[in-house]
């Protein structure tokens, strides 16, 4: 059985890579897969703490690749998806220098031997750690949200992803309904047309997703919230289920009296 | 002989100028850096100083865009660097601010081709000619953050209420070291989630970093759209969020020494009756 490898990327930083990462791992790993999940923001890592494991972490991915620990001793296991979500965290007082791309992709193999899915949290950029992030990755998740920076950036990404002939899709993140609406913000098919590469998901813009990240709670562990049922169609679309995208849903008209822009 | 050079004063150097370099940095991505250095740029150049804005973002640029200045590049950092254009040439004038130009990173290149000291010596110049130079520093803390701090001996560090962006923060005040001057800039703090215990508080987010509070800016939708039209905020006299970058940019200056306001929540009324703006 082959396993998936997916790097998480999105050139632009802080559009939502890492909560992307940990939610979709954790919704697939609630329908029953076995996840891992790889930080490689080495020196600035953070899906730890979005998934509130920070404390447990004993040895990292710079450890394995030095020798100092095996890779499973490196794994943090997640209780509260049985054995089935792992991760494994970044060293935080190292540079990206410490791993290169040989040896990034060597632990994903690795690791594509234990688990149904490896995702690849990739830094911000397309510096040495963007390069070890793809080294070992065979699709790629595009995280983009609908700003000009961000769209920019990640056309830059898809090219670098295109060169390395990666399979590649789209998640459109922090959409806000009421300023597309408004034509303040961009929308879901302007950015489709300005990148054209296949959508994956549509993510609105959702306070919940600061007070969760904070607490290192995955959303897929609320279930009322409506994010978490976003994500379980993403992650049904990943295993190949053809699922029809629904529109954002109508705003109330409280919601859009108070969305209206002065003048 | 010895008479006459005793008296005749030893040449002193012509007065260079030597305006400050500030480095605007976070570690984390997307928290803000861009954004603060063009409106703190912008505020500053309003008040008629000399205000150089540097992209050192090689490789994944977005100062331009910003400033909505994107159309009027034609040469960039390395150019300048690799002796292919002069740097008059590629300072890009701002119409709206007359003092502040723009110098964009290179698009198509990698942050590995920039030579940290010729990157140093560009910063150098540039304080000779303007007041302040403002550095746009990329996400992460490698090679592109190394080459953005080194010339600056100022900071400011901008951060969002959020724990990861706490935790990249001062992994980066770490890495800086004792520059003369390291300030905040707290970004998106939406108050009524603080209240609700749903954000961390400004204060929050201070009591772990320690550092002098420059100003804390609101999450408001104005923000996004005057990033997407290229029109800076603090350019705007009746957006209060442009008024919170004016007063970053006095504290910057040291004409205005008011403790930062956090700043206050649009009543019900006053969002129905569209005066969020």
């Amino acid at each position: 059985m082959s396993s998936r490898r997916i790097v998480i990327t999105s050139g632009k930083g802080g559009v939502g890579k890492t909560t992307t990462t940990a939610n979709l791992g954790a919704t697939l790993a609630s329908r029953g897969k076995r996840v891992c999940l790889v930080d490689a923001d080495i020196g600035l890592r953070n899906l730890d703490l979005v998934l509130g494991l920070e404390k447990r972490i004993v040895f990292d991915l710079v450890e394995v690749v030095e020798g100092r620990c095996q890779l499973r001793q490196a794994l943090i296991k997640d209780k509260r998806f049985g054995e089935l979500l792992a991760i494994l965290p970044a060293a935080q007082t190292r540079d990206k220098t410490a791993v290169s791309e040989t040896q990034f992709a060597t632990v994903i193999d690795n690791l594509a031997e234990m688990f149904d899915y490896v995702f690849i949290d990739c830094p911000a950029g397309i510096e040495h750690g963007f390069r070890n992030a793809i080294a070992g990755a065979r699709e790629a998740i595009v995280v983009t949200t609908p700003e000009v920076s961000a769209i920019r950036d990640a056309d830059r990404v898809i090219g670098k992803l295109n060169e390395k002939g990666l399979p590649i899709r789209m998640i459109v993140n922090r959409i806000r309904p009421d300023m597309v609406r408004n034509g303040d913000m961009l929308s879901v098919d302007d950015v489709c047309e300005i990148l054209s590469i296949e959508l994956l998901g549509i993510v609105p813009d959702d306070e919940d997703v600061i007070d969760t990240t904070n607490r290192g709670e995955p959303l897929v562990l609320s279930p009322d919230s409506r994010l978490a049922a976003i994500y379980e169609k993403i992650a049904r679309r990943l295993e190949g289920e053809i699922v029809p995208f629904t529109t954002l849903a109508a705003p109330s008209f409280l919601s859009r009296l108070l969305g209206r822009k002065a003048g | 002989m010895h008479e006459l050079r005793d008296e005749v004063p030893a040449a002193a150097p012509a007065a260079v100028k030597r305006g400050r370099a500030i480095v605007v940095t976070s570690g984390k991505g997307g928290v803000g850096k861009t954004t603060t250095t063009a409106n703190v740029g912008a505020a500053l150049g309003a008040t008629g100083a000399t205000v150089a804005l540097v992209d050192a973002d090689v490789g994944l640029r977005n100062l331009d865009i910003v400033l909505g200045l994107e159309s009027r590049v034609r040469f960039h950092v390395l150019d300048v660097l690799e002796g292919k254009a002069e740097l008059d040439d590629a300072l890009v004038s701002d119409k709206r601010v007359p003092t502040m130009k723009l110098l964009a990173a290179s698009q198509t290149r990698e942050k590995d081709d920039v030579d940290t000291q010729a990157f140093r010596a560009l910063i150098e110049s540039l304080r000779e000619r303007f007041d302040y130079v403002l550095i746009d520093c990329p996400a992460g803390i490698e090679t592109g953050f190394q080459n953005a701090i080194v010339a600056a001996d100022e900071a400011i560090i901008v951060c969002t209420p959020e724990v990861s962006a706490v935790r990249d923060a001062d992994r980066v005040v770490g890495l800086l070291g004792d520059r003369q001057s390291i300030r905040l800039i707290v970004n998106r703090v939406r108050p009524a989630l603080v209240r609700r215990g749903k954000m961390l508080s400004v204060d929050d987010v201070n009591a772990i970093l320690r550092l002098p509070l420059l100003g804390v800016i609101a999450d408001e939708p104005g923000v996004i759209i005057s990033t997407n039209k290229g029109e800076p905020l603090a350019l705007d006299a009746a957006s209060t969020t442009g008024d919170a970058y004016r007063k970053i940019a006095a504290r910057i200056a040291g004409t205005d020494t008011s403790a930062p306001e956090i700043p206050r929540e649009s009543t019900f009324l006053e969002k129905l009756f569209g005066g969020r703006r």
